[in-house]
């Protein structure tokens, strides 16, 4: 098969990734392909003791596909990087977790996600998440800087996966836990389909 | 791919119907699309 991203038109599909989510910041309640909100994040079996602390506002835009706190949640006072940070459900979630002493970075390229995020971080007092621009293969976040990095139904919209895989590895510090959720595929996919910027979009 | 980009201790958790009764779930089942936990550590 030939390379995926000889196969991908990138810039195409971030303008229509970002055309997506911009209507998901927009109108978090709207009809999509995918579910969203609070009874999404109940579905994929989010911890209540910390999502139920989360106001609705904070959870509309949610668009998770599994969770990534399946296993273990961040621990109080460590830092953690959230990829594709997107309404910022995930960031506030971890954001509890960390606590005061804690930190929580989002990384998002979707300005109206990150209209979003800031401004509830900033209403809900949430002084332990902070939100910035850029591509997740191109994190704007100093190397070994997290304890965890953490991210949901994102990786999925990049072709460059080993590239946001190194990413991963080079935010972490050493010892650092990857606690992400995207999806898989069973069946192989055909190079037809891998040039359908809808199937990649849903 | 995870490990070769210097991860380790990788761990698929169970799949989760992420599209089941959501407008994707059609395409989602054409190609078995499911949504799973995924951890790994730095060494």
């Amino acid at each position: 098969m030939a390379d995926i991203l000889q196969i991908v038109d990138v810039d195409k599909l971030r303008e229509e990734v970002q055309s997506k989510y911009r209507e998901v910041a927009e109108k978090p309640e709207g009809d999509y392909h995918f579910h969203t909100g609070r009874p999404q994040a109940i579905r994929l079996g989010y911890d209540r003791t910390v999502l139920d602390q989360l106001p609705e506002e904070a959870c509309k835009a949610f668009a998770g596909v599994a969770n990534p706190f399946h296993w273990d949640k961040p621990k109080p006072g460590e830092r953690v990087v959230d990829l594709g940070s997107g309404g910022g459900t995930d960031s506030f979630f971890a954001a509890l977790c960390v606590g005061k002493k804690g930190r929580v970075v989002g990384v998002d390229m979707t300005p109206a996600m990150l209209d979003r995020s800031r401004q509830l971080a900033q209403q809900l007092g949430f002084d332990n998440a902070e939100f910035r621009e850029g591509l997740i293969e191109d994190a704007p976040v100093e190397d070994g800087w997290a304890d965890v990095v953490i991210s949901n139904g994102v990786f999925n919209l990049c072709p460059d996966k080993l590239g946001v895989y190194r990413q991963v590895a080079r935010i972490l510090r050493p010892g650092g836990r990857m606690m992400v959720a995207d999806i898989c595929v069973e069946k192989p996919i055909p190079e037809s389909a891998m040039h359908d910027i809808d199937l990649w979009t849903g | 791919m995870i490990r070769g980009a210097g991860l380790v201790d990788v761990e698929l958790g169970p799949p989760v119907d992420t599209f089941a009764g959501a407008g994707g779930e059609e395409k989602a089942r054409q190609f078995g699309t499911y949504g799973y936990p995924i951890r790994a550590r730095k060494p």
